[in-house]
C-alpha cells in the first residue's frame, strides 16, 4: 500500500526526499509519476523539509468565528523575526474541534482553545525539540440514550442473527424505520443495502465513512469515542445482510484518539468472536480494520474515499456507477456514515416502533448534533429527530455567547448555507430544512452572533471549498477560484452598481454551472453558502459593495478605505 | 440495443455505448475538450454535459445509455453552462497560446470564438505555473494547460511510458513529469505522443524553425512513415515525426569526400549505416611558440610551433589521448580513427552547437543519417539506441578514458573489463545539480559529453574552479578524503557522465596502490589550493577584487595611468612580439590608479573554456588559463573571452588537401593564444616598450598589499 510506505518515509526522514521516492519506485516497480501524484494530493504528505515548527491555523467557521485570524496574525507578528527556517505558519482546514475553537496544529499534534501566549509557548517547545504532547487521556464513555446495551452487554443484535439469519427481516425493519444516511446526502439506507445485497459475486465491502470533515461537523467525532460497538454492531449487521466479508472503517488523520479507541474496541471483538472467521460458532466471516485518510475534506465523498483506499488520489467517480455496483475495487459496496451504522442496532435492538417514538413533530429517530461557534456551550448533543433548532442553540447550548442576539445559523456547515435568525424555529428533519432552502446534512449547527459579517462568512465558507476542491474537473477546480476572487473584489468594496449588477449576473451563471456540471457534491454545494447569503442578506452585502460599509462592524473600519489600505470585509 | 432518445430522435445502440458516442452515430455533435476517440473517457472538461432530466447534468462521455433515457444536448440551459465553462478556462488562458500561434489550432480558443466569448469575465489567472523549456523536443506551458488529461492517458496508456501525471490539488493541480523534474530531466523518451494529444498551447512542438537540413542531391527526405519501420523509431508519434519532418535525412557521401571538419560550426549529427569514414584532426599538434631572436635588429620576431617535447610548459597534461565528439577518442600521437555503421558523431555540436572536432571524410562510399537535435534527443532516449551506444562506448572508448587519467594507467585489463561492465552511464539536462559541495559524495564520474561546471563557494558568491569536458574526471577528493564533496558540480549543457561507484573506486584504490598514491596525491594538492583560496578569499574584504580575478594571478600586467600617455607603445611591442598579432588591448579592468591590462584576468567565471570541442584549453591549479597543444583553432575560445583576451594566431602549414584528399598543400591554420608574458624575453615586450615606465609586470599580491590595509 502506497499510503503505509510513504508514510514509513515521512516517519523516517521527516518528509518525502526525492531520493527515497526513487528508491520506492525501483522497489515497488510503481512509476515516480504515481507517487508524486499522490504525495503531492494529501495535505499529511511533505515533499520538502519541514521547518521545526509546523504551525497550522484552523480557518473554517467555527474557528474563524471565534478568533482563529486574530490568534493567526498575532503569531505572526511575534514570529516575524524568527528565524526563517524555525516556524512555517499556514492556515489548515477544519481540524474537528469546532467545539473548541480556534483549534491548531503543531507539529501534527492538535491543540484546541488556542490563545496567543498559549500558542507562543507551544510552537516555542517545538523549536527547541521539546515534547509538545503526552499519552491520550483516559477517556470515559458518556451514556446515551441511543445505546440499547447502556451498561450491558454490547453486540445482542449480531449474537441474534447469528442465529436467526434473518437478513430479509433486517431489510423490511429498516425499511420500516425509513433510517437515512447521516453524512450528508439522506439516501435511504435500507435501498443501499438492498441494492449491494442483489448484486452477484462474493467479493464486497462494507466500508464506514468516518472522515467527517466538514466544517462544524463533530458529532462522528463524539459517535466514535462513546458508541463505537454500536458503529461495529452497524457494519457487521451491514456485512451479514449484504453478504460482504471485509470491511474497513476510513478515519481521518486528525482523530488519533478515535482511532485508538476503534481499534481497541475491533480487537475486544477479534477475541470475544464477534469479528473474524466463524462469527459466534457460525459459518459467517467478517473482518474489520481501520484506514487512516491522508488528508482533506474531499475524502468524504464517497468515491473519493474509495479512490483513496485504493492509493489513488481521492477524486471523485463520474457516476453512476455507485459504489454500491461499482465500490472498492469496482466490487459491490455498502458506505455508510458512522451514525448510520451506528442507528442500525438501535433499530433492530428496540425496534421501529421504539425508534419512530423517538422523534417529534413526525420525524424519527435520534440525532447527534454538533453546536459551535457563537453559542454558550459548544458541543455534541444527542436530540429527538424534529426538534425545533431553537431548542438545540438556545436550550441544550446555552443560546448565544456573552448575551448578544442570535443573527444566522448554519444547520449544517458551509454547505448547508446560512439561515436568518427568524427562521431559528426550523425543525431539525431532513423534510423541513429543505423546504427551507438548507439541508439536515451532517447536523452541523454553526451559529453567528450580530456582529458577524455575513458576506465575510460567506467568503470563508468559498474559500474552504477552493481550498478543498480535488482540481479534477473544470467547474469546482476554477469556478470556486474565480468565486473567491470575485467576493475578494467585493469586500473591497465601492464597485459602481452596474459592475455590481453585471457581477451579480455572472454570480448567478457560475453558481448554476457549477451546481449543474461538477463531478461531485463538493463543487455542486459550493456556491451554496454565498447564494443564501445573498438571498438572506442581500443588504449587508450591497453596504460592503456599493458603500464600503460594515454593518455589523466586524470588517475594517470603512475609513480605512479612503486610505488605500486595508479592505473591509476580508480579515486578516 | 437499447433504446433513447436524443433531442427528440429515437436512437437504438448497443448497451455500453456513451450518450457522446450515441450522440454522434445520429450527427449530433457534443462539444468536448478532453475527450479523445483513442482514449478512456475520464469526464473531466465537463464540456460534453446533457440533461438526462436528472438533479445534476451528466458528462455524455461517461454516461452509459440506458433504456427510455431522454438526452438533451442543447438547450440554452445546457449551452449557458458550458459558455461558463468555457469562460472559465479561457479567463486562465494565455490567449493565443502557443498552439494557436503555432498552428492556429487550439481547441479552447476554437470553442471559445464559436460560443462568442470575446472577453472573459472571470478574474484572470492568479497563480501562475510557468513554463518549461527544458525538453528538446516539446516546449511546456503550463499555464496553458486545462488539465484535460489527454498528455497523462497519452503518456501512460497509448503509449506505456509512465512519465506523466497530475500533481498538486485544487486550483495549484498541474502535470508534472516523474517527481514534477523539468521535463528534460525526467525519464521522458520525446515520443511526442501527449504533444500530439495537447489540445492547448500547453505542450506544442519546438519545431526547429529554419533549420531543415538542406536537401542536397545525396540528402534524402525521410517520410514518417519510413521512420516508424525502424526500430528506434517503434512507440515515437507518427504526429510527431510528421510535424519534424525534415529533421532527419538520409545522406549519401561518396568515397573520399568530407562529412565534417573540425573547427566548423554546425547543427547535426550523424549516424553512419553503411561504409567506413576516417576521423582525424589536421591542426598540427604544437604550441604557438615565439622564438626570442636579435632584439632591435630584426624587429619582427617568428612565432613557430612547436611540438610537445620540444616546448614541455609548465602543469601541460600528458594525455595520451584526444578526446573528440564521437564514440572514439584519437591517439595523441596520431590522432586518426576509424568509424563504422552504428557509429553516432557530432553529439555535441548537434546538441550544444558547439564546433566540430574533427574532420571526418568518407573512406568508402558512405550512407548515413544527418539529424537535428529534435530527432537525436528521441534517438538518444531510445532504450535499445542508448544501449546500443553504451555498449559502443564501453568497447572502444572506455578504455582510452579510463586510461587518460594518468593515474588509472597501471590498472591491469582485467579490471579494466570489470568496469567496462559495472560503470553506469548517466545524462544529465543543462542546469542539472550532479553534486553539491557538502553532500556525501558517492561516485566517481568522467565525462563523456557536455561541460560540467565545478564550482567552489565563498563568502560573497561562487567561484568556478574549472569546465570540464569529455574526458575529464572528478569527483576522488569526496571519496578519499572526508566523504563530503568539495566542491559543486553541475552540468553546464546537455552531459553524459560514467560513473564509477564508490565500492569500484574503493576497490580499485585498494587492487592498486599506484592509483592511491596517484589520487591522493592530486586530491591532496587540490585539498591545499582550495585550503589556500579560502584563506586568500577571507583575508580579502573587497569582492571586487576577487572577481577580477586579480589576486589569484601568478603575475599581472598593470598600467599606471598616472603615467600612461596612451601612446600604444605596448600594443605595438606586443604586435612586434607576435608576427604582427597584439595580445595586448591598452583597456580593461582598473583598481585606484592602475588599468589591469586586458591579458587573461583568472576569471572568476571562465567562460572562455565553454564549449571548446576538444578540451584543450583549461585552467591551471593556479586558476590561470592555458591552451594545449592539440587547440584545432575554431576560434570558439577567443569569441567566448569577454574581454579580447584570446586571440587566434594564424600560420602556414603544409597539411593534407581538404579539397584532394591523399594531397598535401600549404594551408593557413590557427591557433589560440592569450598572453604568455613573453616568457620567451626577459621582460614583456610591452614593459619593456613602454617609454614613461608605466606598464609592469606584477605579484598582485605583494603589488597591492598596501592597497588593501596591509592585509
Amino acid at each position: 500500500m502506497i499510503f503505509d510506505d510513504l508514510r514509513a518515509i515521512q516517519l523516517r526522514c521527516g518528509y518525502l526526499p526525492a531520493a527515497e521516492l526513487q528508491a520506492l519506485s525501483k522497489g515497488t516497480q510503481t512509476p515516480l509519476y504515481q507517487i508524486h501524484s499522490v504525495a503531492s494530493f494529501y495535505p499529511h504528505f511533505q515533499l520538502t523539509e519541514p521547518l521545526r515548527a509546523d504551525v497550522r491555523v484552523c480557518a473554517d467557521m467555527s474557528c474563524h468565528l471565534n478568533g482563529a485570524c486574530e490568534l493567526r496574525a498575532a503569531l505572526q507578528q511575534r514570529f516575524a523575526s524568527a528565524h526563517s527556517g524555525e516556524v512555517a505558519l499556514r492556515e489548515v482546514s477544519c481540524l474537528g474541534r469546532c467545539d473548541h475553537a480556534p483549534a491548531a496544529s503543531i507539529n501534527d499534534y492538535i491543540f484546541t482553545d488556542l490563545d496567543p501566549e498559549r500558542a507562543e509557548a507551544l510552537i516555542r517547545a517545538a523549536i527547541q525539540g521539546a515534547p509538545l504532547h503526552g499519552p491520550h487521556p483516559e477517556q470515559t464513555r458518556t451514556t446515551c440514550a441511543s445505546d440499547p446495551y447502556a451498561g450491558a452487554e454490547p453486540y445482542g443484535v449480531v449474537r441474534k442473527l447469528a442465529q436467526t439469519r434473518d437478513w430479509d427481516g433486517v431489510l423490511a425493519e429498516l425499511k420500516a424505520s425509513e433510517l437515512r444516511g447521516m453524512g450528508g446526502a439522506g439516501f435511504p439506507t435500507e435501498m443501499k443495502w438492498s441494492l449491494v445485497r442483489k448484486m452477484p459475486g462474493a467479493e464486497k465491502y462494507v466500508v464506514c465513512n468516518a472522515d467527517e470533515s466538514e466544517p462544524g461537523t463533530i458529532k462522528d467525532r463524539f459517535i466514535l469515542s462513546h458508541l463505537p460497538h454500536l458503529v461495529i454492531e452497524g457494519m457487521i449487521v451491514a456485512g451479514f445482510v449484504t453478504g460482504a466479508k471485509k470491511a474497513t472503517i476510513y478515519i481521518r488523520h486528525e482523530y488519533r484518539l478515535q482511532e485508538e479507541i476503534l481499534g481497541e474496541e475491533i480487537r475486544r471483538c477479534y477475541r470475544s468472536g464477534i469479528l473474524g472467521k466463524k462469527i459466534l460458532g457460525s459459518d459467517l466471516d467478517f473482518d474489520l480494520d481501520i484506514f487512516v485518510s491522508p488528508g482533506g475534506y474531499i475524502c468524504g465523498e464517497e468515491s473519493a474515499l474509495l479512490e483513496a483506499m485504493e492509493g489513488k488520489r481521492a477524486e471523485p467517480r463520474n457516476k453512476p456507477p455507485f459504489p454500491g455496483q461499482a465500490g472498492l475495487w469496482q466490487k459491490p459496496t455498502v458506505i455508510n456514515n458512522v451514525e448510520t451504522f451506528a442507528n442500525v442496532p438501535q433499530i433492530l435492538a428496540r425496534g421501529v416502533e421504539w425508534f419512530k417514538a423517538q422523534g417529534q413533530n413526525g420525524s424519527k429517530g435520534l440525532k447527534f448534533v454538533g453546536v459551535s461557534g457563537h453559542v454558550a456551550h459548544p458541543g455534541v448533543y444527542e436530540v429527538p429527530m424534529g426538534t425545533p433548532m431553537s431548542k438545540v442553540i438556545f436550550g441544550h447550548a446555552g443560546g448565544v455567547r456573552g448575551g448578544r442576539r442570535l443573527k444566522a445559523f448554519a444547520p449544517s456547515g458551509p454547505s448547508s448555507g446560512y439561515l436568518p435568525a427568524s427562521m431559528v424555529d426550523v425543525r431539525l428533519d431532513f423534510k423541513a430544512l429543505a423546504d427551507a432552502g438548507s439541508m439536515l446534512g451532517s447536523g452541523a449547527i454553526v451559529v453567528c452572533d450580530e456582529e458577524t459579517c455575513m458576506l465575510d462568512m460567506a467568503l470563508n465558507a468559498v474559500r474552504f471549498y477552493r481550498n478543498e476542491s480535488c482540481g479534477k474537473c473544470v467547474p469546482c477546480r476554477v469556478g470556486s477560484q474565480k468565486m473567491a476572487d470575485l467576493l475578494v473584489k467585493w469586500t473591497q468594496g465601492r464597485i459602481s452598481e452596474a459592475e455590481y449588477r453585471a457581477d451579480l449576473a455572472l454570480l448567478e451563471e457560475l453558481s448554476e454551472a457549477m451546481r449543474l456540471t461538477s463531478i461531485c457534491g463538493l463543487g455542486q454545494i459550493a456556491p451554496a453558502p454565498v447564494t443564501s447569503v445573498l438571498k438572506h442578506f442581500r443588504e449587508e452585502v450591497d453596504a460592503h459593495v456599493l458603500k464600503g460599509q460594515c454593518p455589523s462592524g466586524a470588517c475594517h473600519s470603512p475609513a480605512g478605505l479612503t486610505r488605500g489600505a486595508p479592505r473591509v470585509g476580508i480579515r486578516p | 440495443m437499447i433504446d433513447l432518445t436524443i433531442d427528440g430522435n429515437p436512437v437504438r445502440v448497443p448497451a455500453g455505448t456513451s450518450v457522446f458516442d450515441a450522440a454522434r452515430m445520429k450527427g449530433i455533435a457534443i462539444p468536448t475538450l478532453c475527450h479523445l476517440q483513442n482514449e478512456t473517457p475520464v469526464g473531466v472538461c465537463r464540456l460534453c454535459v446533457v440533461d438526462t432530466g436528472a438533479r445534476v447534468f451528466s458528462a455524455s462521455c461517461v454516461r452509459p445509455v440506458e433504456p427510455g433515457m431522454n438526452v438533451v444536448t442543447n438547450s440554452e440551459k445546457v449551452q449557458s453552462a458550458r459558455r461558463t465553462l468555457l469562460e472559465l478556462l479561457l479567463a486562465d488562458h494565455p490567449s493565443p497560446c502557443a498552439r494557436q500561434q503555432q498552428s492556429g489550432d487550439c481547441e479552447l480558443e476554437a470553442l471559445g470564438r464559436a460560443a462568442g466569448i470575446k472577453e472573459p469575465r472571470f478574474s484572470k489567472r492568479t497563480l501562475a505555473r510557468g513554463k518549461d523549456d527544458s525538453s528538446l523536443a516539446i516546449a511546456v506551458d503550463h499555464d496553458a494547460c486545462i488539465l484535460c488529461d489527454r498528455c497523462i492517458r497519452g503518456c501512460n496508456e497509448i503509449r506505456n511510458n509512465f512519465v506523466l501525471g497530475r500533481m498538486g490539488k485544487g486550483y495549484a493541480a498541474g502535470v508534472a513529469f516523474d517527481l514534477n523534474a523539468p521535463m528534460g530531466d525526467s525519464t521522458c523518451i520525446s515520443c511526442g505522443e501527449c504533444m500530439v494529444s495537447c489540445p492547448t498551447g500547453a505542450l506544442t512542438n519546438k519545431g526547429i524553425v529554419g533549420t531543415v537540413i538542406a536537401a542536397g542531391d545525396d540528402a534524402q527526405l525521410i517520410e514518417a512513415e519510413e521512420l516508424l519501420h525502424l526500430p528506434v523509431f517503434k512507440g515515437i508519434s507518427g504526429t510527431f515525426l510528421e510535424l519534424n519532418r525534415g529533421a532527419i535525412v538520409k545522406r549519401r557521401v561518396r568515397h573520399g569526400e568530407i562529412i565534417c571538419r573540425e573547427g566548423e560550426f554546425g547543427s547535426t549529427a550523424f549516424y553512419l549505416l553503411e561504409g567506413k569514414a576516417r576521423v582525424s584532426i589536421s591542426s598540427p599538434i604544437a604550441h604557438v611558440k615565439t622564438e626570442g631572436g636579435a632584439r632591435g635588429f630584426f624587429k619582427r620576431l617568428t612565432s613557430t610551433l612547436a611540438v610537445r617535447d620540444s616546448d614541455a610548459r609548465e602543469e601541460e597534461t600528458r594525455d595520451r589521448t584526444i578526446p573528440i565528439d564521437a564514440s572514439v577518442d584519437l591517439a595523441y600521437e596520431n590522432p586518426v580513427a576509424e568509424l563504422g555503421p552504428g557509429d553516432l558523431f557530432g553529439e555535441m555540436t548537434c546538441l550544444n552547437f558547439y564546433p566540430r572536432s574533427a574532420t571526418v571524410r568518407a573512406e568508402t562510399d558512405v550512407l548515413a543519417y544527418e539529424m537535428l537535435r529534435n530527432v537525436l534527443d528521441i534517438l538518444m532516449k531510445n532504450k535499445t539506441f542508448r544501449a546500443q551506444l553504451d555498449q559502443n562506448y564501453r568497447r572502444r572508448a572506455l578504455e582510452n578514458h579510463l586510461r587518460g587519467v594518468p593515474m588509472f594507467a597501471d590498472l591491469t585489463p582485467d579490471f579494466i573489463e570489470h568496469l567496462k561492465e559495472s560503470v553506469e552511464l548517466v545524462r544529465y539536462a543543462p542546469g542539472q545539480l550532479i553534486a553539491r559541495q557538502g553532500e556525501p559524495a558517492e561516485s566517481f564520474y568522467l565525462v563523456r559529453i557536455g561541460f560540467v561546471k565545478i564550482s567552489e563557494n565563498y563568502p560573497g558568491g561562487e567561484l568556478v574552479l574549472a569546465y570540464l569536458s569529455r574526458g575529464d574526471y572528478f569527483g576522488e577528493i569526496g571519496l578519499l578524503g572526508g566523504g563530503v564533496r568539495t566542491a559543486t558540480c553541475t552540468a553546464l549543457d546537455h552531459v553524459e557522465l560514467v560513473r564509477i561507484s564508490n565500492e569500484d573506486f574503493r576497490q580499485m584504490i585498494e587492487q592498486f596502490p599506484a592509483v592511491r598514491q596517484g589520487l591522493e596525491k592530486v586530491a591532496a594538492e587540490r585539498r591545499a589550493q582550495n585550503q589556500q583560496r579560502l584563506q586568500m578569499v577571507e583575508s580579502v574584504p573587497i569582492d571586487q577584487f576577487l572577481s577580477q580575478g586579480l589576486m589569484e594571478a601568478q603575475s599581472l600586467l598593470i598600467l599606471d595611468l598616472e603615467r600612461c600617455t596612451r601612446c600604444d607603445a605596448c600594443v605595438n611591442a606586443c604586435a612586434d612580439a607576435h608576427d604582427g598579432v597584439t595580445r595586448l588591448i591598452r583597456d580593461g579592468l582598473r583598481f585606484e590608479q592602475y588599468l589591469v591590462a586586458t591579458s587573461c584576468r583568472q576569471c572568476r567565471d571562465p567562460l572562455c573554456m565553454v564549449g571548446c570541442p576538444v578540451g584543450s584549453i583549461r585552467r591551471r591549479n593556479s586558476l590561470e588559463v592555458i591552451i594545449e597543444d592539440w587547440c584545432i583553432g575554431c576560434g570558439l575560445c577567443a569569441r567566448n573571452c569577454p574581454y579580447g583576451n584570446i586571440n587566434l594566431h594564424p600560420f602556414e602549414v603544409v597539411a593534407e588537401d581538404p579539397d584532394r584528399p591523399g594531397r598535401k598543400r600549404a594551408i593557413v591554420k590557427q591557433k589560440a593564444t592569450s598572453c604568455d608574458l613573453c616568457t620567451h624575453l626577459k621582460e614583456p615586450s610591452c614593459v619593456y616598450a613602454c617609454p614613461h615606465d608605466a606598464a609592469h609586470r606584477v605579484d598582485p599580491r605583494t603589488f597591492f598589499a598596501p592597497l588593501l590595509g596591509g592585509k
